[in-house]
């Protein structure tokens, strides 16, 4: 390979390898260094924008982080506050329900006192009126337009000034009572107030059967109460069926249910009653009968159906599916409030049995099992066994529509088991529990009421509970939360888009460098093979020329001038070869003047001895002997000889010195062939040779200088006889092939030795001394042919030996090893061509 | 060659030949050996004298060497074939040179024959009885 490589670099011109050198160094430089100064500038560019993104990050992070930590330290701020607030609003609502119930013993304190009067009672009943929301849509039951807030007139006011206008809901003011009613001892009505009116539907009250819901039991309580005491029962009221559906997306109730607030407005709502009784005593304070009230439990559930523990704080109808809304459970944990009336617990009127309470699957499948009645399985429960959220619900239940809620035994709802113990001592407070994926407060406060049954425990009547949406709490953290990672995120794309500029800037930059490097690059390549030309030129031009000039000299044109334009070692070397070829050309002129006047001198006593010798001969000169003619014809030999000698001495100095000019013209090779032969038939026979002309007749003609070329003939037909034992045969052969004419020449002579096959085409050489002196050749004949046939464009070869076949009709061996010249001729261009 | 030479000299008598040829020694043998010939013989030695010989003498054959002072052969030969008194004689050239293009420029200056130096004389004579003879048919048959 590096040889390969090596070979053809010295092979090379001058010029590639000075452009290749000029190249190599100032290329290859130049390009490691753009490579490097680019490659720095983008690594230092991409770095500083990688540390510029670590640091944004960084401060990204940060600022999260403070966000984050600042918006938690709020969010429990604030959670704390609204727990706080929560709990003072449950515990609040407690002691309102509390009062308004303290003021219906008022009430019965004095209906009690009232003699018993129908007109009396009616009167009491019509005095007694509270105010309701209504929540029927056709009658109102929406929400109210909220009005526009009152802005502060003093400015020093406006700081935080906060405003609401009074929420007007549509009211509907309705008895407090569903019945008043006067029973005396034995438990028949006596006087009974429905509806406004006196009732004279009266029934014995003894007899369940009788009465509401047949699930009331309160005559056999009040009999043992005494002057001053009252009873107050639990809450009573038919239930209320409702079916849910419980799905992924979450709860949906179905129409044909209970109200359920905005669930289900346009169900039927619990409707129940809570009995007051206390004894009636004449003015002998004999006890006579017992007066009763039958509070509409419509008014106790008005305290919590429209609590909402938000920033609404009131609403029409409350939200059992958004969690954020109050219920109350009564003083056996069971549910008489809700937004859902179908959790509020309830009798069946048809058998005055109380419906039992929802549980889990796994508890109602233990109820399956029991064999007992629901209801039996259910009251011997054990209170709070087991509550885990883990537990489904039982679907049973939830198929029947019979699902009210029984803290004591809905041991899927964990918080019951709370609210229970958190007031046991009648206190209150909240907790935290994650229901249904959300985080919600939950609170309670036990109803200070401690009347009648109410007395036994410190929870009193009961308990409110108000349940929450922690999420909501926060809600403005949760906005500020949502803002700073809006912003962070918003930040982030800033820093990224501007990093991502900045890259692109780099990048752009570094293209730029790149391209500017580029052209740099170009520009100094071309600048270097500019450069390289001009050196190269200034080096390779005189080189060539004189390359030329001696290719020239070695032809023999010896007058060679190369023009100096240089003082350098290129210009001294022109100038020398100036010189040199002016040497050798003066020699060479020298040489052929010579030749040239020493022919001319010799030529003139040759044709005086040749016209005395031959007059002598031709008997010009008078008789003579033959031993006189013999010995002139021994002198004529030699003077033909040295004419010949001379002749061929001035044609080659003149073929040489380019003296000769070419008389061509279309000739036909016949002629050629046997002018040729003609001129040598004589010598021919002389020796005993045959000549056989092997030449096709329509073999048509040739340009060529006619008599130049019967001269070839002769010197190489000459040559055939000169170097062949008598009695030899020579062959002429011609043939065209492609714009080509070929002579063949052969004979079967002595041949001509390998070495010689070139050497007789030079000057003055003879194969042999003494076979030339058989014919007595100059040594010039074939150097002459040579030249004539190269004048003409053409080539000659001698080959020798010839090859047995080679030439059908030549006999060979022994002496006779043969010899043949080929000359080639092109048909019709030549170097020279003259017409 | 003793039995041409008597026949000869009776017709030739007449017949008037230069030689031209700027080497004495070759013109003084071809005018003695033509002379014994019984031509009328003539010489000079160079273009000038060739071409004052020859309206002096009004030659019937000019033996011309080519290469001669003052005038070269061809303009001689020109030159007597362009003026009438001379334009019928018979120019030989001779000359050393054998290139086809001088024999061609002889030819054309109205030369009637060619010969190459070096010749022999009875190349010559050869050529001069050639032209005798057909000047003798030319004669008679205008006659």
């Amino acid at each position: 390979m590096i040889e390969r490589l090596r070979v053809r670099f010295e092979r090379m011109g001058i010029f590639p390898k000075l452009l290749f050198g000029f190249l190599f160094l100032s290329i290859v430089p130049l390009v490691i260094l753009g490579y490097f100064a680019n490659k720095n500038l983008s690594d230092t560019g991409l770095q500083a924008v990688q540390r510029a993104e670590e640091m944004g990050k960084q401060n990204l992070e940060a600022a999260e982080e403070i966000g984050m930590t600042s918006i938690e330290d709020s969010v429990s701020a604030l959670d704390k506050k609204s727990t706080e607030a929560i709990e003072l609003r449950t515990v609040e609502l407690a002691a309102r329900i509390a009062d308004f119930l303290y003021e219906r013993d008022k009430d019965m304190l004095i209906l009690s006192s009232l003699p018993h009067d129908p007109e009396k009672y009616r009167h009491f009943y019509s005095a007694s009126k509270r105010d309701v929301v209504i929540t029927e849509p056709p009658l109102g039951g929406q929400e109210p337009s909220p009005l526009s807030p009152v802005q502060s007139s003093n400015p020093e006011n406006r700081t935080e000034w906060r405003h609401r206008s009074p929420q007007q809901f549509k009211k509907l003011s309705k008895p407090l009572y569903k019945e008043i009613t006067f029973v005396d001892l034995n438990g028949m009505e006596r006087i009974k107030i429905t509806d406004g009116q006196v009732s004279r539907n009266l029934l014995d009250i003894s007899k369940i059967e009788n009465t509401y819901c047949r699930a009331e039991g309160y005559f056999t309580h009040v009999k043992d109460l005494k002057k001053g005491e009252i009873f107050v029962s639990e809450v009573i009221g038919e239930y209320v069926p409702g079916w849910l559906s419980i799905t992924p997306d979450g709860i949906t109730i179905k129409q044909e249910s209970a109200y359920a607030g905005k669930e289900n407005l346009q169900g039927r709502k619990f409707e129940g009653i809570i009995r007051w009784a206390a004894p009636v005593h004449d003015d002998l304070d004999r006890k006579i009968g017992y007066a009763t009230m039958a509070l509409d439990h419509t008014h106790v559930m008005e305290f919590t159906d429209h609590v909402i523990p938000t920033e609404e704080r009131f609403t029409v109808h409350s939200d059992g599916g958004s969690g954020n809304y109050a219920f109350i459970w009564d003083h056996r944990d069971r549910c008489i409030a809700h937004a859902r009336d179908f959790f509020i617990c309830g009798y069946d009127p048809s058998t005055g049995k109380e419906i039992p309470g929802w549980v889990s699957q796994s508890t109602y499948d233990e109820y399956r099992k029991s064999g007992l009645t629901l209801e039996t399985f259910i009251r011997q429960l054990p209170s709070f066994r087991d509550f885990t959220q883990k537990k489904p619900a039982c679907k049973e239940q939830i198929k029947s529509g019979c699902i009210p809620l029984d803290c004591r035994i809905l041991d899927n709802a964990p918080q019951c088991q709370g609210w229970h113990e958190g007031t046991e001592d009648g206190g209150s407070g909240s907790f935290l529990i994650l229901w249904s994926g959300l985080w919600k407060l939950t609170t309670y406060a036990a109803i200070p009421y401690h009347t009648g049954m109410y007395g036994k425990s410190k929870r009193g009547f009961g308990y409110v509970t108000i349940g929450a949406n922690v999420d909501d709490f926060h809600k403005d953290a949760n906005i500020t939360k949502d803002r700073i990672q809006k912003a962070i995120a918003r930040e982030g794309q800033t820093i990224m888009s501007a990093n991502s500029t900045t890259r692109d800037l780099i990048r752009r930059s570094a293209e730029h460098n790149r391209k500017v490097i580029t052209i740099i690059a170009v520009l100094a390549a071309l600048a270097v093979i500019g450069a390289s030309l001009i050196i190269s030129f200034h080096i390779t031009r005189p080189m060539k020329r004189l390359t030329e000039g001696a290719i020239a000299m070695r032809s023999g044109n010896y007058d060679q001038y190369i023009e100096v334009t240089s003082k350098d070692e290129i210009g001294q070397l022109a100038h020398s070869f100036n010189e040199m070829a002016k040497a050798v050309s003066e020699v060479d002129k020298m040489k052929s003047d010579f030749i040239t006047i020493a022919s001319h001198e010799l030529r003139t006593p040759i044709q005086a001895m040749l016209l005395g010798v031959s007059g002598i001969l031709g008997g010009f000169s008078g008789k003579i002997n033959e031993e006189v003619r013999q010995d002139l014809e021994l002198a004529k030999t030699g003077i033909e000889r040295l004419m010949r000698l001379v002749s061929n001495l001035l044609d080659l100095s003149r073929i040489e010195s380019r003296k000769i000019v070419l008389n061509k013209s279309e000739t036909e090779v016949h002629e050629i062939v046997d002018r040729a032969v003609a001129e040598v038939l004589d010598l021919a026979n002389a020796h005993g040779h045959t000549i056989v002309k092997q030449i096709p007749p329509d073999i048509g003609q040739i340009r060529v200088d006619k008599d130049r070329m019967v001269q070839v003939v002769i010197n190489c037909l000459s040559n055939s006889i000169k170097y062949s034992p008598d009695g030899g045969t020579i062959i002429v052969k011609a043939e065209q092939n492609e714009g080509e004419m070929i002579f063949f020449i052969a004979d079967n002579g002595y041949g001509i030795p390998s070495w010689a096959q070139k050497e007789i085409f030079r000057k003055f050489f003879q194969a042999d001394s003494i076979m030339s002196q058989k014919v007595g050749g100059s040594g010039l004949g074939l150097t002459i042919t040579k030249e004539i046939v190269e004048n003409h464009g053409g080539s000659i070869n001698c080959e020798s030996p010839l090859p047995d076949g080679y030439f059908p009709g030549l006999p060979l061996g022994g002496d006779r090893k043969g010899a043949v010249f080929i000359i080639l001729l092109p048909k019709s261009s030549s170097r020279h061509g003259q017409a | 060659m003793g039995k041409h030479k008597s026949e000869r000299s009776l017709f030739m008598e007449s017949l008037k030949i230069l030689v031209v040829d700027d080497e004495a020694p070759i013109s003084s043998y071809l005018q003695r050996k033509l002379t014994k010939q019984g031509y009328m013989v003539y010489t000079a030695d160079d273009g000038e004298e060739a071409l004052r010989q020859a309206f002096l003498r009004l030659p019937d054959i000019v033996l011309l060497d080519v290469k001669l002072p003052k005038l070269n052969g061809i303009e001689v030969c020109k030159i007597l074939k362009s003026d009438d008194r001379t334009k019928d004689a018979q120019i030989i050239m001779l000359s050393a040179k054998a290139q086809s293009d001088e024999v061609q420029q002889g030819l054309d200056a109205g030369a009637v024959r060619y010969l190459c130096k070096p010749v022999g004389f009875p190349e010559i004579f050869e050529e001069i009885r050639r032209l005798h003879d057909k000047g003798e048919a030319l004669k008679k048959g205008r006659s």
